[in-house]
């Protein structure tokens, strides 16, 4: 189990979950769960970004480094961009979020249910 | 220099968020958009020769943010000063309730919209697509008294999964070239194997289809559906100006991956959606539901424009822009002014417009002519481009999307004859209201006649219309505007099959799966 959770497969990990928390916003019926994966689905591309900061072999971290004799050691330090991009993309995605849910939390006090079937037929978007 | 085109518009926010209620301020508002539109003139000047870059930050190498003005993005920084201009005038006796926050929203999306058009960063990008998303939900559900709530959320949630496939295709490219810069990252990825292009490729292609509300993807739905409910002004900078955001990514991106860039597969799509579009246009009776399917089908048009990979029909690509978003805008503006004046937006019911107001009338027709390319009207020249020297399969496909809009506005022009009484908030509409709307209407006859002298003025491109061609296509027009009548009055004119296929929408699970299937097909393909 350790050796799966290596950083190495990281990478697939984070593909894995893309593609499992789309599968899920296909799939479910109530707006809660399809809110529930699509934060899993912004995560699954924040941990596939934060995999590309790895410079050599260690874990992806920032490049403080206390060691003067490690300092010039490429395999100790990550490339700290997608750090800095990843945060911004978090940030974007937690502002879109709170409103999604604002929005649902209105429809749902309207009509009292969070089924995307039933509020398709109470918004009279089918018969 | 390039920072004061994305800062002015956030200056003039923030002083609306605090004044917006006093005139004398609105109109120091529009003396600072006028001199950001001059600006903007000097700035496609400039660019006419070579890019123009500015180093946010004093990075000058890899490291820096760099905003670049290449002459296309030039131009949709001309084009988005003048139509906010012109909103702004157009709403200078403001409407709505809470106008400081409205204000304040309306000059942020301007602000992120040249940022879009001028960053030269990827990332950028990205964040200024999901500002600009954000800002326009709320600022299209801003009418408390007839918002949807349900087509909003939709749309937003699906523009929202949609864009995580987009980032996830800049992770890759990020991979690949370890920079975020648009040249640097066309450099590196010109010299790289395509094998590694191909994913992506297909992952941001996917995510700007969608954004362009091309056909596979089921993405027009929830943007159609919101657009009844948007405040005028925001519903013409949407489709004026959002589809041309879309149509800029697109353009964007294929010249970023051209070693492996699908012009078949797109060329195609585009035919599909503007027939597509044109036909969905038809079946509805809701006015501003009408001009957004336009935009849908007039979005393909331009698609294929630049997937034919010809000379000419890239300029005449171009120049559809321009063109698309002056008589766009030009009739949801009118379209505005006839709500108000008749109080309803069913195309049923409203009739005698050029009677009871013949300035907005006559604007609107003159909108109208050049939507469906009527010879010397701005619509006929960029349509000309397109179709140019091509081989005849593609001429017939023209005259079918022309036939489709054709019909469409058939059904539209029936609101100018006749008779009605019915009477709305404001029957007679101000000199501000109708202001803009001559203008953009003035520019859509003038944009025709001086069509030539206009591309080379914007493009730097020395084009010639071939006065035969010209005619014969002129003749061409005629017999579709005699087609088109027909097919109206003897096929569609009053068959409610048609309506009932116009309000078919689909659900959020709907969209997501064509988003998914998109992908799938277009791996298929590409590899």
């Amino acid at each position: 189990m350790a050796a799966l959770l290596h950083y190495e497969n990281m990478e697939i990990f984070a593909l894995a979950l893309f593609f499992i928390s789309f599968f899920g916003l296909i799939t479910s019926r109530n707006m809660i769960k399809s809110i529930i994966y699509i934060m899993l689905f912004q995560t699954s591309v924040v941990m596939f970004w934060l995999m590309l900061g790895r410079v050599g072999e260690a874990l992806p971290m920032p490049p403080i480094i206390n060691d003067p004799e490690l300092l010039y050691d490429m395999s100790a330090i990550a490339d700290p961009l997608p750090q800095a991009l990843t945060l911004t993309a978090i940030i974007i995605g937690f502002a879109v979020i709170a409103i999604i849910i604002t929005m649902m939390n209105v429809l749902t006090r309207k009509h009292g249910t969070a089924d995307w079937n039933k509020l398709m037929v109470l918004e009279g978007q089918v018969e | 220099m390039l920072t004061f085109f994305v800062v002015v518009p956030v200056l003039i926010a923030v002083l609306l968020f605090a004044l917006a209620t006093n005139r004398v301020v609105r109109m120091i508002a529009i003396v600072f958009q006028s001199a950001l539109f001059a600006a903007s003139v000097y700035l496609v000047s400039i660019t006419r020769d070579a890019d123009f870059y500015t180093f946010v930050g004093s990075y000058e190498n890899l490291l820096g943010i760099t905003l670049r003005a290449s002459s296309l993005s030039a131009v949709l920084v001309l084009l988005t000063t003048f139509i906010f201009l012109a909103v702004t005038v157009y709403s200078f006796v403001y409407e709505e309730q809470d106008a400081r926050m409205f204000w304040f929203l309306m000059f942020v999306l301007e602000a992120a919209f040249i940022g879009l058009f001028l960053s030269g960063d990827l990332f950028n990008i990205f964040v200024l697509i999901e500002v600009s998303t954000l800002v326009t939900v709320i600022l299209a559900m801003y009418d408390r008294k007839n918002r949807n709530i349900f087509h909003g959320k939709v749309f937003l949630m699906t523009n929202l999964v949609s864009v995580q496939f987009f980032l996830l295709g800049l992770g890759y490219v990020y991979r690949l070239t370890g920079a975020m810069d648009i040249t640097r990252v066309t450099e590196s990825l010109a010299v790289l194997d395509p094998a590694n292009l191909r994913l992506p490729y297909v992952l941001i292609m996917t995510g700007v289809a969608f954004k362009n509300t091309l056909i596979p993807l089921f993405s027009w739905t929830p943007k159609v559906r919101i657009y009844p409910q948007a405040p005028t002004v925001v519903a013409a900078v949407m489709s004026g100006l959002q589809a041309k955001t879309s149509i800029y990514l697109f353009i964007t991106f294929q010249d970023v991956f051209e070693p492996i860039a699908a012009h078949e597969i797109f060329l195609a799509i585009g035919i599909v959606t503007g027939v597509f579009g044109a036909y969905m246009a038809i079946c509805q009776t809701n006015i501003k539901n009408l001009l957004a399917y336009s935009t849908v089908s007039q979005t393909g048009m331009i698609i294929v424009g630049f997937s034919l990979q010809t000379q000419y029909a890239h300029i005449g690509g171009l120049y559809h822009i321009i063109s698309h978003a002056m008589f766009k805008t030009a009739l949801f503006l009118c379209a505005g002014i006839i709500i108000r004046s008749y109080g309803t937006a069913d195309l049923h019911k409203i009739r005698g417009v050029l009677r009871r107001m013949p300035v907005v009338g006559t604007a609107t027709i003159t909108a109208v002519l050049g939507i469906v390319g009527a010879p010397f009207f701005i619509g006929s020249v960029s349509k000309y481009f397109i179709f140019e020297g091509n081989h005849p399969g593609m001429m017939a496909l023209s005259i079918l999307m022309s036939l489709g809009t054709m019909v469409m506005f058939v059904k539209f022009s029936k609101i100018f004859f006749g008779q009605s009484d019915l009477q709305g908030i404001s029957p007679v509409p101000e000199v501000t209201k109708v202001l803009p709307v001559v203008i953009i209407g003035g520019l859509c006859f003038l944009g025709g006649v001086l069509g030539t002298q206009l591309i080379y003025f914007l493009f730097r491109y020395v084009v010639v219309i071939h006065a035969w061609t010209y005619m014969y296509k002129s003749l061409i027009f005629i017999a579709v505007v005699g087609v088109g009548c027909l097919i109206y009055e003897k096929g569609i004119k009053g068959r409610i099959i048609f309506e009932r296929m116009g309000a078919a929408t689909t659900s959020f699970k709907m969209i997501c799966a064509s988003m998914g299937v998109f992908l799938a097909v277009m791996l298929v393909l590409v590899f």
